[in-house]
């Protein structure tokens, strides 16, 4: 699997994608999607979609596609490989979301959680595949949230679709075992030869599952952690095990937008009317008869009686 | 998510990030003194600020900063907490010298410079006698008496004002020159930004009024308001923007305007880089002096480290 | 009180030859840390210049920035003391570290406009030089 387009900046997201094949244009389709990489606080999350005619459902179910969870990797890429031989009835594309993405969506001001992120990169994939003229007629989908609303929230997307969201629908559907299969390469290739953009020198790849509770996982988070950085983008900040640590082992450092806790709030108000109290008692020391000019207000300048 | 910690209290800087005139630092000449910073009365307020003397204490500038809360450097590769940048600017020290001898005019007596300009609470003064642009300019704001070789002089209220009013005009100019907003439009993405050609010569006057007060006591601010023949104006909030005019409500500052149609749940909650009316306060508030205080109410801040 | 307002703080002229002129960065937060960071390796290669904005993520959090200039005639420097003093009421000696000529600064989230404080405040010293300038008679 080509993963260049990505690498050439891994800190966004990339949309990797094979030849539409002539059949999906003309014939009704079903597609498959499913995501790789959702737990793991290292790499990117990986979706995935692979689609072909309903008539060639046979034919795809001969190549032994199956839950990319009960192969081993080699098993995976060759089956990868197989898919990728038959262009001519089986499409797919994946959206990359790079790790980076994934922290600065999910810190964000107004906040971007992961099934929101997920939704829509699914979506994206979806709405891709139509813009390609694939004739859609089925869209089977493995999710690990509510399956009720996630199929209300594409039925309503895509009129005129027959949406089937199912946990553990890569074991149920061939089409979305082939979706996983594409996903879980790239997000393996990408893990394995991640390019980091920090001038780290040579970094140990020895970074486990990527799951906090793999130990080499959690060695590798303790080694390369910086006190004020943190971690290379490769890491995911809005992860917990993330958070924990730079809680413990890096500076602190603050935000206009973090989330005040009562007590912090209650200082702060107690504090400012302390502090215009004084200042009124005060005349001599910091009280100014007038109000310093908007000039200076508005650009945050400020005399000052000490460096 | 794991909590966020709270801001432990920040302990005297060793380290400034300053932006001055290349003639501050460097007066050229090598025999001069080093260039300080020196505390000097405001002659606005009376109380205590910080200014720099240039190299041999021939020039004399103020120091601000700008100063917003959640900052921090990146100097080179060091951090640094403090994230204000002070601003040296020049400083006309006629604005210095003058309560001094508006001091002592009440007396009507002539009298040598160097006699009225000290001060036990502010030495420093006295270095404002080796600026020239004070010294030679002194007969802007007084009358001038030649004994002997010697320079003697009394205030002149009238001069004063002329003076002063010569300042707001050339402010006015820079002001206009520079496109700075003096209307009543605020500046904010939230208001629409009212066009300079809609601000009035007025707006100009007052905006620039309002800046050389600055530098003047409450009362000059005052006749010279009468001087430029603006009528005062009951508070000085009307030429604000509407959003200081809710300064002593705690609530979050809002637009005065209906803005219900933005009001997506993110949108309302936490304006981008809005300041509550009590953060407002707070920042205007010289907090320098104050660390204290602040340390009070924040006993056990210190982060613990494991 | 009265010895706090006489007290200075010198800056060494001399310095001022041996300042280095380091990348500077105005971030939007508050790091709770005064020294060493290692901004080479984490920061600068990770900075995407794109047309009219900078990008970059520091812990976790989307940044963008663009460069700001110092005013014509002005010069920025780190000041940094000499020795600490033993107490508030002594005369202190600080030194030019470094020299810089723009640096950049940072919001979070949002894109860098002519609206920033910042920016805004550059415009201090033309006006400060208008009302502080000589009046001609």
């Amino acid at each position: 699997m080509d993963l260049s387009n990505f690498e050439v900046d891994n800190s966004v997201s990339c949309r990797l994608s094979s030849s539409i094949p002539d059949a999906c244009r003309t014939e009704d389709c079903c597609l498959g999607i499913d995501e790789a990489g959702r737990g793991p606080v290292l790499g990117p999350m990986v979706y995935g979609i692979c689609f072909c005619p309903v008539s060639r459902k046979e034919d795809l179910k001969n190549l032994k596609v199956a839950d990319s969870k009960t192969l081993t990797e080699a098993e995976r890429e060759n089956l990868f490989l197989k898919l990728d031989e038959v262009k001519g009835f089986i499409g797919w594309a994946l959206q990359i979301l790079s790790p980076n993405t994934i922290s600065t969506s999910m810190l964000q001001r107004a906040k971007y959680n992961l099934n929101a992120l997920s939704h829509d990169a699914a979506i994206g994939l979806v709405q891709y595949a139509l813009d390609s003229g694939v004739q859609l007629k089925e869209v089977f989908v493995d999710t690990v949230g509510p399956a009720e609303k996630y199929q209300e929230k594409l039925s309503q997307r895509f009129p005129g679709v027959e949406v089937t969201v199912r946990p553990k629908a890569d074991s149920l559907f061939p089409i979305v075992s082939a979706a996983s299969i594409c996903a879980k390469v790239a997000r393996d290739h990408a893990v394995k030869s991640w390019k980091f953009a920090e001038d780290l020198g040579d970094v140990d790849t020895d970074y486990g599952s990527g799951y906090p509770n793999d130990p080499k996982t959690k060695s590798w988070l303790l080694k390369y952690l910086d006190p004020v950085f943190g971690y290379p983008q490769f890491v995911r900040f809005s992860w917990s095990t993330a958070q924990t640590l730079m809680d413990s082992k890096a500076v602190a450092v603050h935000w206009d937008d973090d989330e005040e806790d009562g007590e912090k709030a209650a200082a702060r108000k107690n504090n400012t009317s302390m502090l215009s109290y004084f200042s009124r008692e005060k005349p001599s020391e910091v009280s100014q008869s007038r109000d310093t000019h908007r000039f200076f207000t508005e650009r945050k300048l400020q005399s000052i009686n000490t460096l | 998510m794991s909590t966020k910690k709270k801001r432990s209290v920040r302990t005297d800087s060793d380290s400034w990030v300053v932006i001055a005139p290349d003639t501050a630092l460097d007066s050229g000449r090598s025999d001069d003194s080093d260039p300080c910073f020196v505390k000097l009365k405001n002659p606005a307020t009376g109380s205590s600020s910080m200014y720099l003397f240039g190299s041999g204490d021939l020039s004399v500038h103020e120091v601000k900063a700008f100063s917003d809360d959640y900052r921090s450097w990146f100097i080179g590769q060091a951090a640094q907490r403090d994230g204000r940048l002070l601003y040296v600017t020049p400083i006309d020290p006629l604005f210095l010298l003058l309560p001094y001898i508006r001091s002592v005019a009440i007396e009507g007596k002539f009298q040598q410079v160097n006699q009225m300009v000290m001060d036990e609470e502010f030495p420093g003064c006295s270095r404002l006698l080796q600026c020239k642009q004070g010294l030679d300019c002194l007969y802007h704001v007084t009358d001038e008496k030649d004994v002997g070789g010697k320079k003697f002089h009394r205030f002149n209220n009238e001069k004063t004002l002329e003076w002063l009013q010569k300042k707001v005009q050339i402010t006015v100019n820079t002001l206009k020159k520079n496109n700075i907003s003096v209307g009543r439009g605020v500046k904010s993405s939230m208001y629409v930004r009212v066009k300079q050609e809609d601000a009035t010569e007025e707006d100009y006057l007052y905006y620039a009024h309002g800046l050389i007060s600055e530098y003047i006591s409450d009362d000059l601010s005052k006749d010279l308001l009468k001087h430029l023949q603006l009528p005062e104006i009951s508070s000085p909030k009307e030429t604000e923007p509407p959003s200081k005019k809710r300064k002593l409500s705690d609530k979050p500052v809002e637009p005065g305007d209906d803005y219900s149609k933005f009001n997506s749940a993110d949108f309302s909650r936490k304006p981008p880089k809005k300041m509550t009316a009590a953060q407002k306060n707070l920042a205007k508030t010289d907090k320098t002096g104050m660390k204290s205080l602040a340390s009070f109410f924040s006993p056990k801040v210190k982060q613990e480290k494991n | 009180m009265m010895s706090a307002n006489s007290c200075v703080t010198t800056i060494q002229r001399d310095s001022l030859k041996q300042a280095d002129n380091p990348q500077i960065h105005l971030l939007p937060c508050e790091i709770e840390h005064d020294g060493p960071a290692e901004v080479s390796k984490f920061f600068n290669p990770t900075v995407k210049e794109r047309k009219h904005e900078k990008t970059v993520s520091f812990r976790g959090r989307g940044l963008k920035g663009q460069e700001l200039q110092c005013p014509q005639g002005y010069t920025g420097v780190v000041l940094k003391e000499v020795q600490k003093p033993a107490s508030d009421q002594e005369d202190r000696i600080v030194k030019v570290s470094s020299v810089f000529h723009n640096f950049t600064y940072w919001n979070l989230e949002t894109p860098p406009t002519s609206d920033d404080g910042v920016v805004m405040a550059m415009t201090w010293p033309q006006v400060a030089e208008a009302i502080h300038g000589a009046v001609d008679v």
